[in-house]
């Protein structure tokens, strides 16, 4: 039987201050970042046009030239990226003013088109996406993808707060909210583009993040009910322990699966998997600190009814005990 | 074997057929559209379930009512009625498992897999499709109001001398003068290119006619560089207003050539159209034998062509302009006889893939409010194979990291384990086939995903395994008490991840509600596999050894 992290006895709650002050570390200047800089919205949510193009063999162009080419062509302040071994760009115009709909960026997608014919030569490169969004809808997304994430959070409370009880539903989300907002800092911090695939990793963060709870919190109702003479702390220790060796194993796998999608599956879907592969890091991380010390603090501030805590059934041995 | 073994093998089965079912070959028509612009179907066999256009290509449209000119008393009915008309039209348009749907309570979304042309694909949701038939005008209305027509614009200050003034200012930006802002800076331009009289709109608008081409009573012919710059100033409400109350003007938007030079037509009409495509029964494109032009003829139903019969026959001699949302198709034909229910709309020289596409507009029937695209996007179909590809490979590379890490750790109870994943993967890819999702993208990436969650459930349950074995218990009650005690935990993740999930479909569109239906579907069959398949293959196992025999694990 081969084994890895089993019967472990490491303090995790013991050096839980060590674990603040990385958060504080990380944290701190994640929010300034983030205040400063704020978020790299992609035509989606900001409306404006997105052209990717395909140079054909033996054409050749950089960056430069391609900036040089719009500019000259009046279409200022385009973004331009190069990726897929040189042979790929992605421009990012963003011209769709409030209240105009897609017809004004489909004409800039024209004018774009036109202008990387000066650059490239006609015929030297494919449109192989084009994306015009208006700005309006840009708007709505924006609102809605932040709704869903809070949405998202009560519905789990609830489900929690009802299959464990309030207190560790609240802890699971305090924990999952850290994650949450580390890796809108993640995304920040990278300037990675915030498209919906982007906010899809989001919210599935939030879900792995949960997850990982979830197993820590199941083991912590089930040695609750073993009454072993163990405190809070202790008995969260405990449980942290007894589920290391599968956090390492699923841990393993999905970061594996991630690692492969950064590595091959194109360009569209590596933000995805970079997202993905901070947040579990957060997730673990939360589960093992944030969630736990969210949790003491509330036993802290209103204590458990005892009639929950130690299960139906032995309610009259716990007055005794 | 056992009953219940037995039992629990043909339920596996059983998945795995309908799985199969799910995926097999299916036939697809599938737009051509050959050299000559004309189109056909092909039919292409597909596999497993439908891709998203980010997969295949094609074209997604968001449509909203626009209501900058036409102001909906009605919006939901409204929205509804443009969406039957939609699919009625895309229906007839051919492309393969075409989505007309709405989203939210404001949009409609049309997506067209395989269609390379978005402008041919505009035209067609767009085209408001609203037919008229109206009188031209007989009583010389427009000649007798251009005296006036001028007066006004000297009054607005508008000259041949201020209009040329402003071609100029308008050439240096930032000094705009009155006309320009009167008029808007571009129209101001055409100006500069003209031979401007001194009365302006009577140097402009000539009544057609000329050697070899008779005009005929309301029709007047416009230079086509002056089109935009006249239209313009006929709009101007106090120049509008000369024109006598029950007439109105529109345009042919095609331009003729007479002699040399290129015009334009302008129609003065009665305001009351005799008849519109609300009566409409049917109409075909053809092609006219005596021109070899594109044609429509169209039939309307029983009471139109009554109404037309009786309309047409007080107003024979006369012409009859066809107008098609508003502009004038075609020079209008004049009355010989009454018409009754069958007609036709000539388009000239115009290529048959237009008439066809007007055919089809009518007879979808016409849009109760003009839609505007809101957002656009256009994959080529080159990159949804690369992206199939990537995320193949991706995929294959991620099972074969997976299938190591579990075997080499579990020994045989993680072959048990990649197995029941195999059958994972199966069963998702069956289950989208089989509910008619669509794959995309980022359903693909989540896909590939949850091949690395998927094991989670089997990995909770093997640690529970272990850690009943380390306790002294037998190999029996140790599997059963690891399946026991690993579900509390296995339910209440995977319900929050359904959960995450349902939120992200309500909130998403297309590619991220691919991922988010990818997301549930992947984690109810991953607690299939892990709770029922894999526990399957425990009791074959236990089965056949005694209760005692050391399991690897």
């Amino acid at each position: 039987m081969r084994r890895l992290f089993t019967n472990t006895t490491i303090d995790f709650i013991g050096v839980r201050k060590f674990a603040y002050g990385l958060t504080a570390a990380f944290f701190i200047p994640g929010l300034i970042l983030l205040l400063v800089r704020g978020l790299n919205y992609s035509v989606e949510f900001t409306g404006g046009t997105l052209m990717r193009i395909r140079l054909e063999q033996g054409a050749t162009t950089d960056i430069g030239a391609i900036r040089k080419g719009l500019s000259d062509a009046g279409l200022h302040g385009a973004e331009i990226q190069q990726y897929g071994g040189g042979g790929e760009f992605a421009i990012r115009a963003r011209t769709a003013v409030a209240g105009t709909d897609v017809d004004n960026t489909a004409a800039t997608g024209d004018a774009l088109k036109a202008a990387l014919n000066g650059v490239i030569g006609e015929g030297k490169f494919q449109v192989v996406h084009l994306e015009g969004v208006g700005a309006k809808v840009g708007g709505e997304l924006r609102q809605k993808a932040l709704l869903a994430i809070f949405l998202s959070s009560f519905a789990i409370l609830a489900y929690l707060a009802i299959r464990f009880e309030w207190r560790f539903g609240l802890a699971a989300i305090g924990a999952t909210l850290h994650d949450v907002l580390g890796t809108i800092m993640f995304i920040s911090l990278f300037k990675l583009e915030v498209s919906l695939v982007v906010v899809g990793a989001v919210l599935s963060v939030l879900g792995l993040s949960l997850n990982e709870t979830i197993i820590i919190f199941d083991r912590v109702r089930e040695n609750e009910k073993k009454r072993l003479p163990l405190d809070l702390p202790g008995i969260l220790n405990l449980s942290i322990n007894e589920t290391l060796p599968r956090t390492v194993l699923t841990h393993g796998t999905s970061l594996a699966t991630m690692l492969t999608l950064a590595l091959f599956a194109g360009e569209v879907i590596r933000p995805f998997a970079l997202v993905m592969f901070f947040g579990v890091f957060s997730g673990i991380f939360s589960s093992m600190y944030i969630a736990p010390s969210v949790l003491m603090f509330i036993r802290d501030k209103w204590p458990q009814d005892p009639t929950h805590s130690k299960g139906r059934a032995v309610t009259s041995k716990v007055a005794t005990a | 074997m056992s009953a219940s073994i037995r039992n629990r093998l043909f339920v596996i089965a059983a998945l795995i057929v309908l799985s199969l079912w799910g995926l097999r070959p299916r036939k697809v028509e599938q737009v051509r559209t050959n050299a000559d612009g004309s189109s056909a179907l092909d039919s292409v066999t597909h596999y497993g379930p439908k891709l998203g256009l980010d997969l295949q290509g094609g074209i997604h449209l968001g449509l909203e009512l626009d209501q900058s000119k036409v102001v909906s008393t009605d919006p939901k009915r409204d929205l509804q009625l443009a969406l039957t008309v939609l699919r009625k039209r895309i229906d007839e348009f051919g492309v393969a498992e075409p989505v007309v749907q709405l989203q939210g309570d404001d949009r409609i979304i049309v997506e067209l897999a395989g269609e390379t042309n978005p402008e041919k694909a505009k035209q067609v949701v767009q085209r408001a499709a609203f037919l008229e038939f109206r009188i031209t005008d007989k009583t010389l209305a427009l000649e007798k109001a251009l005296p006036a027509m001028d007066r006004a614009l000297r009054q607005l200050g508008v000259t041949a001398a201020t209009l040329q003034g402003s071609a100029a200012a308008a050439a240096t930006p930032g000094t705009p003068n009155a006309v320009s802002t009167l008029l808007g800076g571009d129209t101001a331009k055409q100006a500069d290119s003209l031979d401007l009289g001194e009365g302006l709109l009577s140097s402009l608008i000539r009544p057609a006619g000329g050697p070899q081409f008779a005009g005929m009573p309301g029709e007047y012919m416009v230079p086509e560089a002056a089109a935009d710059l006249v239209d313009s100033l006929l709009s101007l409400p106090t120049v509008a207003r000369e024109l006598p109350r029950g007439l109105t003007w529109r345009w042919d938007p095609e331009e003729i050539s007479i002699g040399v030079e290129p015009f334009r037509m302008l129609y003065v009409l009665e305001d009351r159209a005799i008849m519109d495509g609300t009566h409409l029964r049917s109409a075909q494109a053809g092609i006219d034998p005596l021109t070899s032009g594109s044609i429509v003829t169209f039939e309307l139903d029983y009471s139109g062509g009554q109404t037309f019969g009786r309309e047409t026959s007080r107003h024979v001699g006369d012409y009859m302009a066809i107008l098609l949302d508003g502009k004038v198709q075609g020079r209008p034909p004049v009355i010989n006889s009454a018409i009754y229910n069958r007609g036709q709309i000539t388009l000239g020289n115009k290529p048959m893939e237009e008439a066809q596409l007007l055919a089809l507009s009518l007879n979808a029937g016409a849009l109760p409010v003009p839609l505007k695209v809101v957002e656009q996007a256009q994959v080529s179909s080159t990159l949804g194979t690369d992206s199939i590809r990537q995320g193949v490979v991706a995929g294959a590379v991620g099972t074969l990291l997976v299938v190591l890490i579990m075997i080499g750790y579990y020994a045989f109870s993680g072959v048990l384990a990649v197995i029941g994943l195999f059958l994972y993967i199966l069963f998702t890819v069956g289950a989208l086939s089989v509910f008619g999702a669509t794959l995309t993208l980022p359903g693909l990436a989540g896909l590939v995903l949850s091949i690395g969650i998927a094991v989670d459930a089997n990995v909770l349950i093997f640690e529970r395994i272990r850690e009943e074995l380390a306790l002294g218990k037998s190999t029996r009650i140790a599997v059963d008490e690891g399946f026991h005690r690993a579900m509390n935990a296995i339910v209440d993740s995977n319900v929050c991840a359904v959960v995450t999930a349902l939120f992200l479909f309500q909130f998403g569109t297309g590619p991220v509600r691919g991922f988010a239906v990818t997301l549930v579907v992947g984690t109810l069959a991953s607690m299939v596999t892990a709770i029922f398949v894999t526990r399957t293959f425990y009791l074959m196992w236990l089965a056949r050894r005694s209760p005692t025999a050391p399991l690897s694990i």
